[in-house]
């Protein structure tokens, strides 16, 4: 998954719906909209080995990375709201 | 964090009694049960009466909602209908209107993720109107009205509790929207000169419905009387602006005088859809050109201008409201229609 940071504990979130909560992010922050052709081209080189991880990683090693951060991220324990990302 | 400033030991019945309603709402609210506005406590015996009152089994799955996939009971939604404030007898309206959410053409689990504020918008047709109260004249899209209240506000503590989308976490609408309470009225059918939505949708006069449409916003539009039929739907098209929604579709609540005029005029609902369909477009020179171009590829424009719709079969007409040169536009599309049975 390739996104912004705004959304990435969102989209990993999302994806535990769809029974996916290993999939690889590879994030950039927010926002890019304005960034122009080599701004975003920087942006994209800086992510590129997260995406080669992606799609390379045997899924045992994927799991074994992101275990922990996995179950931090698809549903802060106690939080009902926030106002904030989380 | 909780919130719960009562103290929980009650030293006396009366004082357990006093307290009941406050620590009831309290510990909803710190639950993340509620919409932030007091709840009435679902106990047992309630969710017992409103199952019955539902003509169905507690057990029945009416759907499972996203993003969290959560079953949406019979009994799950009695309990959201408790705490809701509704009564009993409005169970089946509201499972109506869950069959219609959950409808995949409805495309549900994008309205609950997304950063937009869209939200369900009902539209209730029949005899129900008159048996359960729900406004359609004068004040209907306002607050007074317990069924309009509670019925919209049950639909979405469901959505929230049992879909999951809660606030922030799996709900990720930017600004989200006030229509998010409660966003219902029925259609003010006795001053409607033409057929009833329902009855344009398929169904008979004498059947109750509920009618889902994925809605974005609220307009009210003011426009003076007695000037001709173009001269109205000029005024109401110039408010539907051409926009970026996934929902296709503009719903246009007119109020009882205009209907009036409009069909004094010798106008029919297909008339207007297709005026307001020519109507509500705006030189391309008006928008950014990113917007202009997406809009043109999707089947809303030309060269010259943008469109509100690709067809006037996106143009949806009921009518509601007391008199008064009002109406009301309601960004809203994809409506699916069910029966409510037993009413």
């Amino acid at each position: 998954m390739v996104c912004t940071d705004t959304f990435t504990k969102f989209g990993r979130r999302i994806a535990s719906t769809q029974g996916c909560p290993y999939v690889v992010i590879a994030d950039t922050p927010n926002p890019i909209q304005d960034l122009g052709p080599d701004e975003l081209r920087a942006r994209a080189e800086a992510m590129i080995a997260t995406v080669i991880d992606g799609l390379t990683l045997p899924p045992s090693e994927i799991e074994r990375r992101f275990k922990d951060i996995v179950r931090r991220q698809i549903h802060p324990e106690g939080v009902v709201r926030s106002s904030v990302p989380v | 964090m909780t919130h719960a400033y009562v103290d929980l030991k009650a030293e006396s019945l009366e004082q357990f009694v006093e307290q009941f309603p406050t620590r009831a709402y309290e510990h909803a609210y710190d639950q993340g049960w509620t919409d932030g506005l007091p709840i009435i406590p679902a106990t047992p015996e309630a969710v017992q009466r409103f199952v019955a009152a539902s003509g169905r089994a507690a057990d029945e799955v009416i759907g499972v909602l996203p993003p969290r996939k959560g079953r949406a009971t019979v009994e799950v939604i009695a309990a959201n209908a408790v705490m809701a404030g509704c009564r009993p007898e409005y169970m089946p309206v509201i499972i109506a209107a869950l069959e219609g959410l959950v409808d995949p053409r409805f495309l549900l689990e994008h309205m609950q993720v997304t950063t937009n504020p869209m939200t369900p918008f009902l539209l209730v047709n029949g005899p129900v109107r008159h048996k359960l109260e729900i406004n359609f004249g004068t004040g209907c899209l306002g607050p007074g009205w317990r069924a309009n209240a509670t019925i919209g506000r049950a639909v979405r503590l469901i959505l929230n509790n049992v879909g999951g989308a809660l606030p922030g976490i799996y709900s990720k609408s930017s600004l989200s929207s006030p229509l998010r309470y409660s966003y219902i009225c029925g259609e003010n059918e006795e001053e409607n000169p033409w057929a009833p939505f329902h009855v344009d949708r398929g169904f008979r006069r004498e059947e109750s419905t509920v009618t889902v449409f994925r809605a974005f916003n609220f307009c009210n539009i003011s426009g003076s009387q007695g000037v001709g039929a173009d001269e109205i739907l000029r005024q109401i098209a110039t408010q539907m602006l051409p926009m970026y929604a996934l929902g296709d579709g503009a719903l246009l609540l007119l109020g009882v005088n205009h209907a009036q005029a409009l069909r004094a005029a010798g106008l029919t609902k297909r008339d207007i859809q297709q005026r307001l369909w020519k109507f509500a477009r705006l030189p391309v020179s008006y928008f950014a050109k990113s917007f202009a171009d997406e809009e043109r590829a999707a089947g809303r424009g030309d060269a010259e201008t943008v469109w509100r719709a690709r067809s006037p079969d996106e143009f949806y007409i009921a009518v509601a409201g007391g008199p008064g040169p009002q109406d009301v536009y309601i960004a809203a599309g994809m409506p699916q229609t069910r029966a409510i049975p037993g009413i």
